[in-house]
C-alpha cells in the first residue's frame, strides 16, 4: 500500500486553502471566486485519482487507513479511512460542493468569509464521512454546524434569523445525545477509553445499554436525517437559505444522518438494531406519506421541494430498516441519488428565485415561455425526483421496495402495509411536483413585466444543472456504478445480523 | 437468420438518436438547431421506417416459423438480485412491431405538416421520437421491470405531449390529470410485479408462468389463493389506467387537449393499446384465476357502454372521438377477459388504423378551420361550428367517412371483422354481455355518424349566427342533441339543474327555427329552407371557407384509407374452401404458439352461416344506428323524411314528456361525463387537497408548534429570571427573607409532627 495520506491530506486542504483567503489582497471577488472553485476542482481531482488508484472496490475493509496519535492523555487518534459505505457520500461531496461554489457565483457580500465557509465546510464533510474513530466523528460532525450556521445567517432570507437559530438549537441539542453516546461506548468495558469503530463494532453490550446507546445516537441522527417528528427545522432552514448552501445541505448533510445510522447505528449497535428497525421502518412509511401530503400544503417553492427531501429521505429509512441486502444497497443508492436530484431541484428553484422574486407558487405561472432552458432542467429534475425510470432515483425506490420484499425479517402482513404505504407516496409525490411545475411554468400569466427582465439559464447555470443530470441520468441507466462501490461492504455489515 | 435476431435489441433503441440530438441541440445551440428546422423531421422519419422494415421482416419470419426468440443480458451485478434486460420477439411482439412503426411513420409525415408553424416544431419531433422509442422498448420487453420502465417513459412522453401547448391552463391540469391517473394504475402494477416477485422470485415470463402455474395447480391453501389474486388484479389495474378503462378513463377524454397527432398515434393507436398488450402478455397468468378473468371482462364492457354513452353528446370532435376510443379498448378489454385472444388482439390493430385515420381526419379538419375562427381548441374542434365541410375538404371528407364506417362495422373495411369475432364470441360467452355489446355496437355507429354528419353535412354552422341576429348567445350554443333538443329546452324542462349555464346560453338558431315551424305549421318549413338557403348565398362571399389542408397531411390519411380498407384481411379466412388443412388466416397462423400456451381449442372450422346470419344481425344494429343518426342530424332543410319521423314523434303528447325526459337525462349524463369526473374532481381531488391543509396545519401548528414553544417558554423563563438577577440588593434581600420563612415554616412543621409521634 501507499505510505502518503491521501485522506489527511483531502480533509486538510480545503479548510488550510480556505483560510488562505483571508491574507489576500484586496483585489475583488473574482479572484476569491476562482480560487475557490480552482480548490473545490483540484480537491475533487485529487479525490478521484486516490480512490481510483488505491481503493479495491471489492474489499470489504476498510482502506486508505491513516492513524495517528493525537492526544495521548486519553488515547485519542486522528484515524480515517474508507470503505464502500463512505466512498460514495464522500465522491458526492466533492461533486456537489465544487458545483455549489460555482452557484455561489453571483454572491458578493463578504465573499471572503462566504468562500471560506464552503471550504470548511466541505472539509467537515469529508473529514465526517472518512473518520473511523467515534471522537474524531463526534469533532467533524460539529464542525459542520458552524459554517452553516453563519451561512444561513448572514447569507440568508429574510427569516433567516430565526431559522438560523433553530438549526443550530436543533441540532446542536442533538449532538448532546451523539456525545453521550460516543462516551458511553468508548468508556464501556474498558478502563481507557476507545473511540475506534472497528473495536467497538465487535463489542457487544448489555441490551438495556445497547438500546440507550441507540436511542442517544437515533435522536442525533434523525434531526439530521430528518426522522419525523424532528424534521422541522428543515423547511424553514432550506426556505431562508441561499441556494447553494441549499444544495449543500440538501445534497450532502441530510444524508450525514443516513450515513451515521448505518455507520453506528446499524454497524456497532446491531441487536438494538434489529429491535428497533421494525418500529423505524413503520416510521419511514408513515413519513413518506406524511410529509409528501404536507408538501403538497406548501405554498413556498423552496418549503415544498424540501418537504419532498423529508419524503425521499423516508426511502433512506425503510431500506436501512429492512435489514436485507437490497434494502440497505436501495438505501445507500437513494442517499447518493437524492444527494444529486436534491441539490439541482433547489439549485433552479434558486435560479428562478433570481430572476422572478417571488416565492410563493401562487404568484407565479408562465415562465415556461420566457425561459424555456430553466423549464426543460426544472422538469427533467422533477420527473428524476417522482421517480421515473431511467433516472436513478427510480432505481434507488425499486431496490428499497424490494428490499421490502425480500427482508427476511418481516411477515407477510407487515410487509404488504410497508411496501403500500410507501408505494402511496409514489402517487403522492407526482401531484406535488407537477403542480409545481403547473403552476410555475404553464399558463400565461405574464408576471409584472415592467420591472421583471428574464434572462434564459446562462453557461454557468446549464453548466450546473447539466453536471448534476448526467449522474442522475448515468446512475438510473446502470447503476452498478455506485452498487459496485457498496456491494460488498453492504454484505460485510448484513453478516451481523443473523436471525434464527 | 439467428443473427437478425441476434441484434435486434438495437431495434428499439435505433430511434433514439434523434431526440437526444435535438435535446441537446436545444439546450446548448438553441439558435442554430432551430434554423434546421424542418430538416430535422427526415431522419427521425428515416430512423423510423429502417426499423419498419426489420420489424416487417420480423414479421414474415414469424409467420413462416412460428417462434419466441429471447434473449437476455445483465443489468446488475448485485449477488442476490440479479436484474436482467433483454428482448422477446414472438407473434405479439412482431404484430405491435408493425403496427407502431407504420402508425408511427405516417404520424410522423403528417405532423411534420401538421406542426410546421407551431413555436416548438423541434420539441415535438423530440417528444414523439422519444414516444417511439420507448412504446418499441415496451413491447419488445422481456421481464416485467422492463416492461414498468417503458410503461412509466411513455406515460411520461404522454404528459409532455398533452401538455405541449404549456400556455393554456387547461392543458396543465389535463396533462398533470393524465400523470397521476397513470400513476395511480402503475401504482398497482408495481405492487403486482412486487408481489410475484415475492411469490415466484422471477420477472421473466416463461419463468414466471411455469412457476405460477405450478403454484396454482400444486397450492390449494385460501390465504395464498386470495394473494395471488390480489396480485393478478393489481397488475391488471396498470393496464386499467392505461387504456383508460371504467375507474380510471378520465385522463384519456382530456388528454385531447394535445395536438392531433399525438392524439392520433399515442392516445387511440399505441400507447392506450399498451394496456391490451400487457393484458394480452399476462394472459397465460389470468387464465388460470376464473376471477380474475370475470373482472377483465366486466370491466371491459362496462367501459364499452360507458363509453359509448359519453360519446353522445360531446361537442368537442377530438372528445368524441376519445370516447370511442375509449368504448373500443373496451371491447378489446372485454375479448380478452373472455379468452378470445386472437379477437383482440385483431381489434387492436383494426381499430388502431381506422381509429389513427379518424384522428388525422379530424386533425385535418381542425386545421382548416383553425384559420376561419381561429386557434383556441374551444372554436376550431368545436362541431357546432362545422358543418357542411363535404364541399370544403373533399379528400378529407372521403378518408373520414371511411373510418367512421370501418369503426361502425360495416362490412367490407376493417374493424368490421375484428369486431364482428367479439360480438360472436360474446354470444357465447354471456348472454347479458351479448346483449350490451351488440347493442353498444349500435350506440357506436350512431355517435359515429353524429360526429360525421354535424362535421360534413349541411352549411358551415359557424355563419349562421348571422341569422337570427343574436351573436353573443348563439356562438357555443347550438344544441347537438338534435332538434328536440332545442325545443325540450323552450319549455325549461331542467331535470338536473347542473348545466345550467349551458342551458341559459342555449337561445340557438335551431331555438328560432323550431319557434317558427310549430307556429306556422307544415306548410312553412318547405319555405324555410329556400329561405335558410337564399340568404346563404347572399352572404357567401363575405366569408372565407375552409381550405383543403395540403399534402403531406393528406398522404398519411390515404395511406391510412387502404390500411383500413385491407388490414381486415389478416384476420379473414380466404381459403375456406380450398382445402382442408388451410383453413387458416395469417392472423391465426401467427398465433399458434401463443394460443397452444393458453390450452385454447380455437374454432378450426368456422362455419360460414352462422358467421353470415351473425354479422347480419351485427351489421342490421350498426345500419340502424346509422339510420337513427342521420334523422336526427341531417340537416333540416336537405331531409323531409326526417321531418316526418320527428313530427311522427312529436304528436304523441304526454308520451313525449316522458320521451324528451328520457333523452334530457340521458344527455346530461353524457355531457357531464356521466358525473364520473365531477365525483373524482369532489371525492379524491378535494380530499387530498384537505388532506395536505389538514397536514400542512399540522405540522406548522403541532410539532413546529411544540418546538416554538419550548423556545418561546424558555425564552420567558430567562427572562423572567434575569428580572430575578435584577442585581437589585432589596430584591436579594427580600427573597432571602422569603426563603428563610419558607424554611421555618417547613421545619418547624416537620419537627411539630416528630414531636407529636
Amino acid at each position: 500500500m501507499n505510505s502518503f495520506p491521501w485522506l489527511t491530506v483531502l480533509v486538510v486542504l480545503p479548510i488550510f486553502a480556505g483560510s488562505l483567503i483571508f491574507v489576500f489582497p484586496h483585489r475583488g471577488n473574482k479572484v476569491i471566486r476562482w480560487y475557490t472553485i480552482l480548490i473545490c476542482v483540484l480537491e475533487l481531482l485529487l479525490m478521484t485519482y486516490a480512490f481510483s488508484y488505491y481503493f479495491q472496490l471489492d474489499d470489504p475493509l476498510i482502506q486508505l487507513t491513516e492513524s495517528y496519535q493525537w492526544i495521548n492523555f486519553f488515547d485519542f487518534y486522528w484515524r480515517l479511512g474508507i470503505d464502500g459505505l463512505s466512498i460514495g457520500p464522500i465522491l458526492l461531496t466533492g461533486f456537489i460542493t465544487t458545483l455549489a461554489t460555482l452557484a455561489a457565483r453571483p454572491i458578493t457580500r463578504d465573499s471572503r468569509l462566504f468562500h471560506f465557509l464552503m471550504l470548511a465546510m466541505y472539509s467537515g464533510q469529508i473529514g465526517l464521512f472518512s473518520s473511523q474513530n467515534l471522537l474524531l466523528f463526534f469533532i467533524m460532525w460539529e464542525l459542520e454546524l458552524i459554517p452553516v450556521y453563519l451561512l444561513l445567517a448572514m447569507w440568508g432570507g429574510k427569516q433567516r434569523l430565526y431559522s438560523a437559530t433553530k438549526f443550530i438549537l436543533y441540532t446542536a441539542g442533538s449532538s448532546v445525545f451523539l456525545l453521550m453516546g460516543a462516551l458511553g461506548i468508548a468508556f464501556y468495558a474498558s478502563n481507557e477509553p476507545t473511540f475506534n469503530f472497528e473495536t467497538s463494532a465487535n463489542q457487544s453490550y448489555p441490551v438495556t445499554l445497547e438500546i440507550l446507546f441507540y436511542i442517544g445516537f437515533l435522536i442525533a441522527f434523525a434531526v439530521k436525517s430528518p426522522i419525523i417528528p424532528l424534521h422541522t427545522w428543515l423547511p424553514d432552514t432550506h426556505g431562508e437559505a441561499h441556494y447553494s448552501t441549499c444544495m449543500l445541505l440538501a445534497g450532502i448533510l441530510l444524508k450525514m444522518g443516513a450515513y451515521g445510522l448505518v455507520r453506528i447505528n446499524m454497524e456497532l449497535l446491531s441487536h438494538a438494531h434489529s429491535i428497533f428497525s421494525s418500529w423505524l421502518i413503520i416510521v419511514g412509511a408513515i413519513q413518506i406519506i406524511y410529509a409528501a401530503s404536507t408538501s403538497s400544503g406548501q405554498k413556498n417553492l423552496k418549503k415544498r421541494i424540501a418537504y419532498s427531501s423529508v419524503s425521499h429521505m423516508g426511502f433512506t429509512i425503510i431500506g436501512i430498516c429492512s435489514i436485507s441486502d437490497m434494502g440497505l444497497n436501495g438505501a445507500i443508492l437513494q442517499i447518493i441519488s437524492h444527494g444529486f436530484i436534491g441539490a439541482g431541484l433547489f439549485f433552479l428553484s434558486g435560479t428562478s428565485y433570481d430572476r422572478i422574486r417571488l416565492v410563493y407558487l401562487d404568484e407565479m405561472g408562465g415562465m415556461a415561455t420566457l425561459m424555456p432552458k430553466i423549464f426543460m432542467m426544472f422538469s427533467i429534475l422533477s420527473l428524476a425526483s417522482l421517480a421515473l425510470p431511467g433516472m436513478s432515483g427510480f432505481f434507488a425506490e425499486l431496490v428499497v421496495f424490494f428490499g421490502i420484499i425480500t427482508a427476511k425479517k418481516y411477515f407477510l402482513m407487515p410487509k404488504i402495509l410497508i411496501t403500500f404505504g410507501a408505494a402511496v407516496g409514489t402517487i403522492l409525490t407526482p401531484i406535488y411536483l407537477l403542480s409545481m411545475l403547473r403552476q410555475m411554468f404553464y399558463g400565461y400569466k405574464l408576471l409584472n413585466a415592467t420591472n421583471s427582465y428574464f434572462f434564459d439559464s446562462g453557461p454557468r447555470e446549464l453548466f450546473v444543472s447539466i453536471a448534476i443530470l448526467l449522474p442522475v441520468i448515468s446512475i438510473g441507466i446502470y447503476p452498478d456504478f455506485v452498487f459496485s462501490l457498496s456491494v460488498d461492504k453492504v454484505e460485510a455489515i448484513l453478516s451481523n445480523f443473523f436471525y434464527s | 437468420m439467428e443473427h437478425t435476431y441476434q441484434y435486434l435489441w438495437i431495434l428499439s433503441f435505433v430511434t433514439l438518436p434523434v431526440p437526444m440530438l435535438i435535446g441537446i441541440g436545444l439546450l446548448l445551440f438553441p439558435v442554430s438547431t432551430k434554423k434546421l428546422h424542418r430538416i430535422w423531421a427526415f431522419p427521425s422519419v428515416l430512423l423510423l421506417s429502417i426499423v419498419m422494415v426489420f420489424s416487417t421482416d420480423l414479421f414474415i419470419q414469424q409467420i413462416n416459423s412460428s417462434s419466441i426468440y429471447q434473449y437476455v443480458w445483465s443489468w446488475t451485478i448485485n449477488n442476490d438480485f440479479s436484474l436482467e434486460f433483454g428482448y422477446l420477439i414472438d407473434p405479439l411482439t412482431s404484430i405491435l412491431l408493425i403496427l407502431i412503426t407504420t402508425v408511427g411513420i405516417l404520424v410522423l409525415v403528417y405532423s411534420d405538416s401538421y406542426m410546421s408553424h407551431d413555436q416548438g416544431y423541434l420539441r415535438f419531433f423530440v417528444y414523439m421520437s422519444f414516444f417511439n422509442t420507448s412504446m418499441l422498448g415496451l413491447v419488445t420487453s422481456s421481464n416485467l421491470i422492463q416492461i414498468y420502465i417503458f410503461w412509466e417513459l411513455v406515460g411520461m412522453c404522454s404528459y409532455l405531449l398533452i401538455g405541449f401547448w404549456f400556455t393554456r391552463p387547461s392543458v396543465s391540469n389535463a396533462c398533470q390529470k393524465a400523470f397521476v391517473t397513470n400513476r395511480v394504475g402503475d401504482f398497482g402494477l408495481l405492487l403486482g410485479i412486487l408481489g410475484l416477485y415475492w411469490l415466484t422470485g422471477s420477472f421473466e415470463f416463461q419463468d414466471l408462468f411455469e412457476i405460477f402455474n405450478n403454484l396454482i395447480s400444486n397450492n390449494d391453501n385460501e390465504v395464498h389463493f386470495l394473494f395471488v389474486t390480489l396480485c393478478a388484479f393489481l397488475l391488471f389495474s396498470g393496464a386499467i389506467a392505461k387504456s383508460a378503462q371504467f375507474p380510471l378513463h378520465v385522463w384519456l377524454p382530456d388528454a385531447m387537449e394535445g395536438p392531433t397527432p399525438i392524439s392520433a398515434l399515442i392516445h387511440a393507436a399505441t400507447m392506450v393499446a399498451a394496456g391490451i398488450f400487457l393484458v394480452a402478455r399476462l394472459l397465460p397468468l389470468f387464465v388460470v384465476i376464473p376471477y380474475i378473468m370475470k373482472l377483465i371482462a366486466l370491466i371491459g364492457i362496462i367501459t364499452v357502454l360507458l363509453g359509448a354513452t359519453l360519446a353522445f353528446a360531446q361537442k368537442d370532435i377530438k372528445r368524441g372521438l376519445a370516447y370511442s376510443t375509449m368504448s373500443q379498448l373496451g371491447y378489446m378489454m372485454l375479448a380478452l377477459g373472455m379468452g378470445s385472444y386472437r379477437a383482440a388482439l385483431f381489434h387492436l390493430i383494426t381499430h388502431a388504423y381506422s381509429k389513427a385515420l379518424l384522428f388525422l381526419g379530424s386533425g385535418s379538419i381542425i386545421h382548416s378551420m383553425e384559420g376561419i375562427v381561429g386557434y383556441s381548441p374551444d372554436k376550431s374542434q368545436n362541431m357546432v361550428l362545422m358543418g357542411g365541410l363535404t364541399k370544403h375538404v373533399p379528400i378529407t371528407k372521403i378518408a373520414f367517412l371511411l373510418g367512421t364506417l370501418s369503426l361502425c362495422g360495416i362490412p367490407p373495411l376493417a374493424c368490421f371483422w375484428s369486431k364482428d369475432e367479439i360480438l360472436n364470441d360474446s354470444l357465447s360467452y354471456s348472454p347479458i354481455f351479448a346483449i350490451i355489446a351488440f347493442s353498444t355496437a349500435g350506440l357506436t355507429a350512431f355517435y359515429m355518424f353524429r360526429v360525421y354528419l354535424l362535421t360534413f353535412e349541411g352549411h358551415l354552422n359557424i355563419y349562421f349566427q348571422n341569422y337570427n341576429g343574436k351573436k353573443n348567445s348563439a356562438f357555443y350554443s347550438i344544441s347537438l342533441w338534435g332538434k328536440q333538443r332545442s325545443k325540450m329546452l323552450k319549455r325549461k324542462m331542467r331535470l338536473l339543474p347542473l348545466l345550467t349555464i349551458n342551458n341559459n346560453e342555449r337561445a340557438s338558431f335551431f331555438c328560432f327555427f323550431w319557434k317558427k315551424i310549430y307556429q306556422t305549421g307544415g306548410t312553412v318549413r318547405r319555405m324555410t329552407c329556400p329561405f335558410i338557403t337564399i340568404n346563404h348565398f347572399g352572404t357567401k362571399r363575405i366569408f372565407s371557407y375552409p381550405q383543403e389542408s395540403d399534402n403531406t397531411i393528406l398522404f398519411p390519411m390515404l395511406v391510412l384509407v387502404l390500411f383500413t380498407l385491407f388490414i381486415g384481411a389478416i384476420g379473414i379466412p380466404f381459403n375456406q374452401f380450398n382445402q382442408e388443412e388451410m383453413n387458416l388466416d395469417i392472423l391465426s397462423k401467427l398465433l399458434i404458439p401463443t394460443l397452444s400456451l393458453l390450452h385454447q381449442n380455437q374454432n378450426e372450422s368456422v362455419d360460414w352461416y352462422e358467421f353470415v346470419t351473425n354479422s347480419t344481425f351485427s351489421v342490421s344494429i350498426a345500419y340502424l344506428g346509422i339510420f337513427i343518426a342521420s334523422s336526427l342530424y341531417k340537416p333540416i332543410y336537405s331531409s323531409l323524411q326526417n321531418l316526418k319521423f320527428l313530427n311522427l314523434v312529436a304528436k304523441k303528447g304526454p308520451k313525449r314528456i316522458l320521451w324528451d325526459k328520457i333523452i334530457n337525462v340521458i344527455y346530461d349524463w353524457s355531457y357531464n361525463r356521466g358525473y364520473i369526473d365531477v365525483f373524482y374532481a369532489i371525492s379524491l381531488t378535494e380530499g387530498i387537497r384537505r388532506l395536505a391543509e389538514l397536514t400542512s396545519f399540522f405540522d406548522r401548528r403541532v410539532i413546529d408548534g411544540i418546538t416554538n414553544g419550548v423556545g418561546f417558554t424558555s425564552f420567558f423563563a430567562g427572562e423572567g429570571i434575569k428580572y430575578v438577577g435584577g442585581g437589585r440588593i432589596s430584591f436579594y434581600l427580600l427573597l432571602y427573607l422569603f426563603y428563610v420563612l419558607i424554611f421555618l415554616l417547613i421545619s418547624s412543621s416537620i419537627f411539630s409532627s416528630f414531636s407529636f409521634l
